[in-house]
């Protein structure tokens, strides 16, 4: 093999001493806490501490009990329910933003409206759901007042379902922006010219629009899960603990110092998440989209 | 046309969206203006009033209702975000400039570096703490391990940001300098970072945001003193009271503020740039 030329070398040299700090600090406070989480969950547990001695103890528990497992179910009933509203409530928005609004102006307008709520802390956007979902909140009050519903719906708060339209408030914007941003990117002539060849909307929407949009729909559901599956504080705090996921599990085990059962329950979310990436990246290319 | 349809009745949408997305903040930002202290944090208004914000600012008499202990906690998280920020950048920038040239195993660090926005902040944390708890033996400190998994999730942010504007640069106004003699590090300076400073912006931006409203990567890796979000999230469980949506409006107010100011920074760098290449045409 021929010697690379100096500058060639010096170059390389630049590359490996830029790419270093970061390769390191991931290694270190990434990749190392999970394998931790890895390892952690073999070990023994004692009421108030664990001991590095093998055991399948933890392991056998999450899959013994009704309580672990049913929390695996309902994490991923959750994802997959949070995934289907995010996308429906945002496609539209998100047709309407990147391909409809003819200004370029008045898109970018729009996207930055979408933003602004999170500039709220998440947790007090999370809160602002109880004054509206409640027996006494926002929205009975203003179907009261419509007289739309004579009596006040009570399954509004602390179910299942504060949980899904909280999180779908949170979570939708993160679905329309890479969606908005591929419709954007979409070729206006093709849609003239399939119009001009006679094809009504509903054929151009399915033939062009919606398969050119497809890899910002994999992005936003790419992220939509991302923070689903990760999340425990909405479901805490809308729920009024009925509705328990996998980040519930952990939030409780390590409050009672059960390190052990909580890592099991980290290595299985690790496991889902992986296999649900690993599944989206395999329809999209996501250094290639950037 | 069907699009004489279905524009109206898609901006109809929007505008539900919208106010789907803007609901709770509204509900929110009404129900600060409780009456206090004896006002809950819920409908009907007894009597419209700024009690509330007052409270925060230790303005009224003691009452029933303890002020939120929030001082001390807003402290350390503009502190820990201005960190993370820094540090984020720093390193977001230096990876995105070796991206620019090819190496083997660029697919590799990708990932690697975009696996920290993808890992769920509950497992950092959670691995960080087990990590410090029983290997290392250090206790955890909202400057230390949180600090840690902060810029873990940061920075892959700040490098996508600064990938996007790398992948667009023009390479050649550096070779241009490179071959008039400047060395290297000059070039940098004095060329290219001038001319990515928008995406500096905004990649910093990014990260004392994300760093300053995270929650779960903090709630185990912080150990006793809290940030800001953890001293929201020790409201939950006890009775929630109107000061904590005052709060809310507060917080967002500033942020309004830092987006202005980044607005500003960012017209100001857009506005020089423009002048620079206007005195380069004259030349």
């Amino acid at each position: 093999m021929p010697e690379p030329a100096p500058a060639l070398k010096r170059q390389s040299m630049t590359t490996r001493l830029l790419l270093a700090p970061g390769i390191l600090w991931m290694a270190l406070f990434l990749v190392l806490p999970i394998l931790m989480i890895v390892y952690v969950s073999f070990w023994t547990q004692t009421t108030f501490n664990i001991s590095p001695t093998p055991t399948l103890a933890s392991w056998k528990a999450f899959f013994g009990s009704d309580t672990y497992t049913g929390a695996l179910w309902t994490t991923l009933r959750l994802w997959l329910i949070i995934l289907a509203s995010t996308f429906i409530v945002g496609y539209p928005t998100a047709l309407f933003v990147g391909l409809l609004v003819k200004s370029k102006t008045v898109s970018t307008v729009l996207l930055v409206i979408c933003v602004i709520p999170f500039w709220t802390s998440f947790l007090i956007r999370v809160l602002a759901w109880r004054p509206m979902l409640g027996k006494e909140g926002a929205i009975n009050i203003v179907l009261m007042k419509l007289h739309i519903i004579s009596q006040p719906i009570e399954v509004l708060l602390f179910t299942e379902l504060s949980v899904v339209i909280g999180m779908t408030q949170i979570y939708c914007v993160f679905m329309v922006g890479p969606i908005a941003f591929m419709l954007a990117r979409i070729d206006r002539n093709i849609i003239e010219a399939a119009r001009d060849l006679g094809a009504g909307f509903g054929r151009i929407f399915w033939k062009i629009i919606f398969p050119l949009s497809l890899p910002g729909v994999v992005v936003g559901a790419i992220f939509v899960s991302v923070m689903v599956l990760g999340e425990f504080a909405t479901s805490a705090a809308l729920s009024g603990r009925k509705v328990n996921l996998l980040g519930n599990i952990i939030v409780t085990q390590v409050g009672s110092l059960k390190w052990a059962m909580a890592s099991v329950v980290g290595v299985i979310l690790t496991v889902v998440m992986g296999i649900v990436i690993a599944g989206f990246l395999r329809i999209v290319d996501l250094k290639r989209e950037l | 046309m069907e699009s004489r349809i279905l524009k109206p009745v898609l901006a109809l949408y929007v505008a539900l969206f919208l106010l789907f997305l803007y609901g709770p903040f509204v509900v929110l930002t009404i129900l600060s203006f409780q009456q206090g202290p004896e006002g809950g944090p819920q409908f009907p208004i007894i009597e419209w009033s700024t009690y509330w914000y007052r409270q925060l600012f230790g303005l009224t008499p003691p009452s029933r209702i303890a002020p939120l202990p929030f001082g001390d906690a807003l402290i350390r998280s503009l502190v820990l975000a201005l960190m993370t920020m820094v540090v984020s950048t720093v390193l977001g920038v230096m990876s995105a400039q070796a991206f620019r040239r090819r190496f083997r195993g660029a697919s590799l660090v990708f990932y690697l570096i975009v696996l920290g926005m993808m890992v769920p902040g509950v497992l950092t944390g959670l691995g960080t703490s087990l990590l410090a708890n029983n290997i290392i033996g250090i206790e955890r400190h909202w400057y230390t391990t949180a600090f840690a998994t902060h810029v873990a999730y940061t920075y892959p942010f700040a490098f996508l940001v600064m990938l996007a504007i790398l992948n667009r640069f023009d390479d050649s106004v550096e070779e241009a300098s490179w071959s008039l003699g400047v060395d290297p590090w000059t070039t940098f300076r004095k060329v290219t970072f001038p001319l990515i400073f928008p995406g500096v912006l905004s990649a910093m931006l990014f990260a004392f945001t994300l760093s300053l409203d995270e929650f779960p990567r903090t709630l185990f890796a912080s150990g006793r003193d809290q940030t800001l979000p953890l001293a929201i999230y020790g409201t939950f469980a006890v009775e929630i009271h109107p000061n904590i949506f005052a709060f809310g409006v507060l917080t967002t107010l500033f942020s309004f503020a830092l987006l202005s100011v980044y607005g500003i920074l960012m017209a100001l760098s857009v506005r020089r740039a423009r002048r620079l290449a206007m005195q380069e045409d004259i030349a």
